[in-house]
């Protein structure tokens, strides 16, 4: 079983040597049944650190901010950062490394397995917990999830309350760390793309139905990418609402800025902008499932994002975010790639 | 009498292939419908996702992306990336429902005029029963 | 400051008996931008272009359009229309409501609408294109050509005929290739070496070419007209100015290794001259097979050298210079037999390969000239030829045909029989490929003359028993197995891109094709050019050939070579790509997909090299972000032409 134990006296000496700026990692959450990112500078700190099934966020946006960050600094400290990563999360680090955006040796990967288990979906908590409070979630050594609420301990077989992403995942422990707590136990997926099943299976006027019914709720956000670590891109080409102006941007810049989309988030524009996404995305989405939970409206970008993934790794052969050194997969071609759909 | 719904077709043609075909259909007074308007660009490696969504959210009922057959790309391999790309513009569109009719691709080179013509009078006789494009369409 | 002005041409009836010009013109003129719209019967004659030569000037125009035919046809007329009013080139642009158009569709009204479409997208287009300038880039006006057989040695003089200075490359002690280990060529029988050996001396002493023989090409940076080259010169321990080839030296010197130059049928010392017409005329000490100069292990070489040419202190030298093209013939070497299982991997001491038999043939080969078996020195009485061996054999060797193995087991066949009167020659084939001039006539003069016998059918396994070689084959004609107890066996074995021409092309970032030999441009119509610019292919290094073919690919690279060399400067379309840094990520993909390696990434961010760029606009397609854009084809163009083409 993977412990935070394991990691917090390498994360202590580190701080205390002066090795790491600081370590991202999970702290207790306020409401019982997420936890809250948090930030350790010091070492004394370290002790806010947990690691439970309730760390579902997928840390690696920070290092986007922190890059960011770093950019603007006259001086900037170049110590590595520490971040706690899941095994989804690992391989949103690959595929930074796979583009340059970071070097190996700008983070400190401290590596959780989620061996048989995984994070807590909080939709189905709340239907499980039928209006009692959760304070605490622990994962137990029968395969359970453990609750502690007011009214003493429940217990839920983990399959009835694991994200939907972790029953397909692909990686429950990180394919890249310097340190790491639990076991690298293999899952074996019987059909990888499963949950994608249900919405393939429809005709295609139902298929539109469904997507329209969703997307006609998206209101532009931009939630989804601005939670997205692969969305790391200074303006979004699709819709950039923070093009900066300066005295210093010149009549092209100004003229090469395409309004591909319209502001108004009907559903034509939203389409778009989720299409551009999806397409953007195709060989770098790791399925951390952040887009989704982040959505206000529950839109189940999942099923976008996922469908490529699933046609890189059918058409192409192509799997993401395990090899740093594996080309894109729109920059690269094999001379076999399926063209049974060209005239 | 009700007007026939005529599909309105964007055609990216690259210059040293697709483009010369279709010059080709014209030097030898073949006959296709007046459906499609070409645009002609330098190779079907610079045809971007983009332009496929903007095609149809500006009102296109089909989209066809024409280059040169694999190993004979004026510029080597630009061909081969627009295979895979579109080929993923291709089937995220029909996941999200759009029929698949609408976006087409084909390998045309500079000596297949015929060729060029029966797609162009394939593509408008395949649309025609779909109607117009509302679902990306702005409206 | 948008004045764009229209020109629409009738092109006779062939535009305006479809497409309603004046309905177009009018149009025209009231989309935005557009001051000036007008309709003409043949914009490009004369008083055509003065009509837009006069509009340009009067009504102050900063883009035009012409709608007319192709622009492969007139783009350039109407472009240099636009420069001689004094507009930019590139400010002009075709737009095509012929071929596209009004050739090709019957309902007028509907012709006229996509007509007016096609000029309004273009009209975007051209309103957003910039002044652009060809590019030109100093050119080194010296060549490098790397390999010293016939088609590098033919290469070296036509450049150096035509006044370039050129550095002709060879990694062995002497030019001459595989052709000067050749007895006689088909189909005229000349003796190889003697007409080889003429040119070799023309180019050892053409005051434009510096040979260094005894180098490698180590490293090539740079690019067309431009290039930088490292060439290792490696040391031969002779100076070969001094040397007066006595011979003294390899009688003293105590190794013995395998004879290159003989293909291992004979042995020479640590020291010695691959051949006596070696150029340059110099002794070379092997330092691999030598017992050691540090310390100097035996030194009886030295001792006995007269001249005072042996240097043992000579060190290898890496020179730099800089070329503007060059030229790769680095040729074949034959299929190793020790790949051919069925054949006896190599081991059987009286199977021979072609190169093999060619030097028992030579005058100045291993047996003088007589046809000796290797095992036991006797005059083989019957031998087999066996064609295609490791050619056209997709499943365990290789797929391609090698061209010249058809012509040379003939020949071969013939030399035997003319060596060995009594001999008989048995040849097994598939097929007789014997395209080349003369080359048939050769054929049926072997078949009628010498009395060679062709049996059509594969050899299945060749083995040794008894002193003869066995071979078991088949003749599919008469459809009996054959088995003939041979002297000696001689083996077409297929051609293969020479050793180590794998690790030069990585140097010089030469592709491959599938089977390990130079790719060219295009197989039909540039089959000299690498697709590197600047690199030129000649010889067997691009494709198995025989000699013929192999000098008119050398002249032919020299030639395009000289397309380079022969200017000061050389232009470029300025249609390339352009990054917008502050966009770029750095993320690498448009290097990876630019088929012409102008992308290249520098701390953080990419620059693109726009003498490579060709503007095929692939690395735009690819950045998620836009950042990299082709000039006067940028996204937001196409973006414009998009919308207008949808009539908005």
């Amino acid at each position: 079983m993977a412990r935070i134990e394991d990691l917090k006296e390498e994360a202590r000496k580190l701080l205390r040597e002066g090795k790491l700026k600081y370590i991202i990692g999970y702290a207790m959450g306020s409401n019982g049944w997420m936890a809250n990112p948090v930030f350790i500078k010091k070492p004394e700190e370290v002790d806010k650190l947990i690691w439970d099934p309730t760390c579902v966020h997928n840390l690696t946006r920070f290092l986007v901010d922190e890059k960011r960050r770093k950019a603007k600094e006259k001086q900037p400290d170049t110590r590595p950062v520490g971040i706690i990563v899941k095994g989804c999360d690992s391989r949103a680090i690959v595929v930074l490394l796979q583009e340059k955006f970071i070097n190996r040796n700008d983070v400190y990967i401290l590596g959780v397995s989620c061996e048989k288990a995984g994070v807590v979906d909080d939709h189905k908590l709340v239907k499980k917990l039928k209006g009692k409070k959760p304070k605490k979630i622990e994962l137990g050594d029968k395969g359970q999830f453990i609750i502690s609420t007011d009214e003493g301990k429940i217990e839920f077989p983990v399959g009835e309350l694991l994200a939907e992403r972790c029953l397909e995942c692909k990686a429950n422990f990180p394919v890249i760390y310097d340190v790491l707590s639990g076991e690298k136990i293999k899952k074996t997926l019987e059909k990888p793309f499963g949950s994608l099943e249900k919405i393939e299976a429809l005709s295609a006027e139902e298929r539109w139905n469904f997507w329209k019914a969703e997307l006609d709720k998206c209101i532009r956000c931009y939630a989804c990418r601005s939670v997205c670590p692969m969305c790391y891109c200074d303006e979004c080409v699709i819709d950039s609402i923070n093009m900066a102006v300066t005295a210093d941007t010149s009549a092209e810049e100004k003229a090469q800025k395409i309004k591909w989309v319209q502001r108004s988030p009907e559903a034509s524009e939203n389409f778009v902008y989720h299409l551009v996404r999806a397409i953007h995305l195709g060989g770098r989405c790791i399925d951390c499932g952040e887009c989704e939970r982040a959505c206000p409206l529950d839109i189940p970008l999942r099923f976008l994002n996922k469908k490529l993934e699933k046609e890189a790794q059918e058409l192409f052969g192509y799997e993401v975010g395990f090899d740093p050194a594996q080309p894109s997969l729109i920059s690269c071609f094999k001379d076999d790639d399926p063209e049974d759909f060209i005239r | 009498m009700a007007e026939e719904f005529e599909p309105k077709i964007v055609a990216f043609l690259c210059k040293w292939c697709s483009s010369a075909g279709s010059d080709l259909a014209g030097v030898s007074r073949m006959e296709y419908p007046p459906n499609v308007v070409p645009i002609q660009v330098m190779c079907s490696g610079s045809i971007s996702p983009l332009y496929i969504f903007s095609a149809f959210n500006k009102g296109a009922d089909g989209v066809l992306v024409s280059g040169c057959h694999p190993g004979d790309c004026h510029y080597i391999k630009g061909n081969l990336y627009a295979r895979r790309r579109l080929n993923l513009v291709k089937r995220l569109l029909e996941y999200v429902g759009l029929e698949p009719q609408r976006f087409q691709m084909s390998w045309v080179s500079a000596a297949e005029g015929t060729k060029y013509t029966q797609i162009i009078k394939d593509f408008v006789k395949e649309l025609k029963p779909l109607g117009p494009q509302a679902k990306l369409r702005r409206k | 400051m948008k004045r764009t002005g229209v020109f629409i041409c009738h092109c006779g009836i062939n535009i305006a008996g479809t497409v309603d010009v004046k309905k177009v013109a009018q149009e025209l003129s009231q989309h935005p931008g557009v001051v000036h719209a007008e309709d003409y019967v043949y914009m490009c004659s004369d008083p055509g272009q003065n009509l837009i030569i006069q509009a340009i000037k009067n009504k102050k125009l900063d883009h035009v359009v012409v709608a007319c035919c192709s622009p492969n046809l007139h783009e350039t007329t109407f472009r240099n229309a636009s420069t001689a009013a004094g507009l930019n080139a590139f400010r002009c642009e075709i737009a095509n409501i012929r071929e596209q158009c009004s050739w090709v569709h019957k309902d007028k009204s509907k012709a006229t609408q996509k007509a007016t479409k096609i000029i309004k997208s273009t009209v975007e287009k051209v309103r957003r294109n910039e002044s652009l300038e060809p590019l030109s880039v100093p050119v080194t006006r010296r060549a490098m050509v790397v390999g010293g057989g016939i088609a590098g040695i033919q290469a070296a003089l036509d450049l150096a005929n035509s006044g370039f200075e050129v550095i002709l490359v060879e990694r062995s002690p002497s030019i001459g290739g595989h052709m000067i280990q050749l007895s006689e060529t088909f189909p005229t029988l000349d003796c190889s070496q003697c007409i080889l050996t003429p040119k070799m001396v023309e180019v050892s002493k053409h005051p434009k070419v510096r040979l260094m023989t005894y180098s490698e090409v180590e490293e090539v940076s740079g690019y067309v007209g431009n290039f930088k080259v490292k060439i290792l010169k490696k040391p031969t321990y002779v100076d070969k100015d001094k040397c007066n080839l006595c011979d003294e030296c390899s009688i003293v010197c105590p190794v013995v290794v395998p004879n290159e130059f003989d293909l291992g049928l004979t042995g020479r010392r640590a020291i010695y001259i691959p051949f006596p017409q070696a150029i340059p005329a110099s002794y070379t000490l092997d330092i691999k097979a030598c017992p050691g100069l540090l310390p100097i292990a035996c030194g009886k070489c030295a001792d006995v050298c007269d001249a005072k040419a042996i240097d043992y202190d000579m060190k290898p030298q890496v020179l730099e210079e800089e070329v503007g093209a060059i030229i790769v013939a680095t040729g074949y070497d034959l299929y190793d037999k020790e790949n051919m299982a069925e054949y006896g991997y190599g081991k059987i001491p009286d199977v021979l390969d072609g190169l093999q038999f060619e030097r028992l043939c030579s005058a100045s080969g291993p047996t003088k000239g007589q046809i000796l078996r290797p095992s036991d020195q006797k005059e083989p009485k019957e031998v087999v030829f066996i064609q295609c061996s490791g050619s056209r054999d997709p499943e365990n060797h290789c797929a391609y045909c090698s061209k010249i193995c058809c012509m040379y087991t003939i020949k071969h066949a013939m030399l035997y029989k003319h060596h060995v009167h009594d001999g008989q020659a048995y040849i097994f084939y598939i097929d007789i490929r014997s395209g080349g001039k003369g080359y048939e006539e050769f054929v049926q003069r072997a078949v009628e003359e010498d009395g060679v016998l062709y049996l059509r059918g594969k050899v299945s396994k060749i083995f040794e028993e008894n002193g003869k070689v066995k071979v078991w084959g088949v003749d599919t004609l008469t459809g009996k197995p054959i088995e003939i107890d041979a002297d000696m066996v001689v083996l077409a074995q297929a051609m293969r891109p020479s050793k180590g021409a794998q690790e030069l092309a990585k140097k010089l970032k030469l592709a491959l094709d599938k089977d390990g030999f130079l790719s060219e441009a295009h197989p039909k119509l540039r089959p000299v050019e690498s697709v590197t610019s600047g690199m030129f292919l000649a010889g067997a290094a691009q494709a198995p050939k025989d000699i013929p073919e192999a000098v008119a690919q050398a002249s032919g690279a020299a030639a395009k070579a000289i397309t380079i060399l022969s200017q000061e400067r050389l232009f470029h379309a300025p249609t390339v790509a352009k990054v917008f840094t502050n966009l770029c990520t750095g993320c690498g993909m448009c290097v990876q997909v630019c088929p012409y390696d102008a992308i290249t990434l520098k701390d953080g961010k990419v620059e693109i090299n726009e003498v490579l760029c060709e503007g095929c606009g692939t690395c735009s397609a690819t950045c998620l972000r836009s950042a990299i854009q082709v000039k006067n084809l940028s996204q937001n163009q196409v973006h414009e032409m998009i919308n207008a083409c949808l009539g908005g």
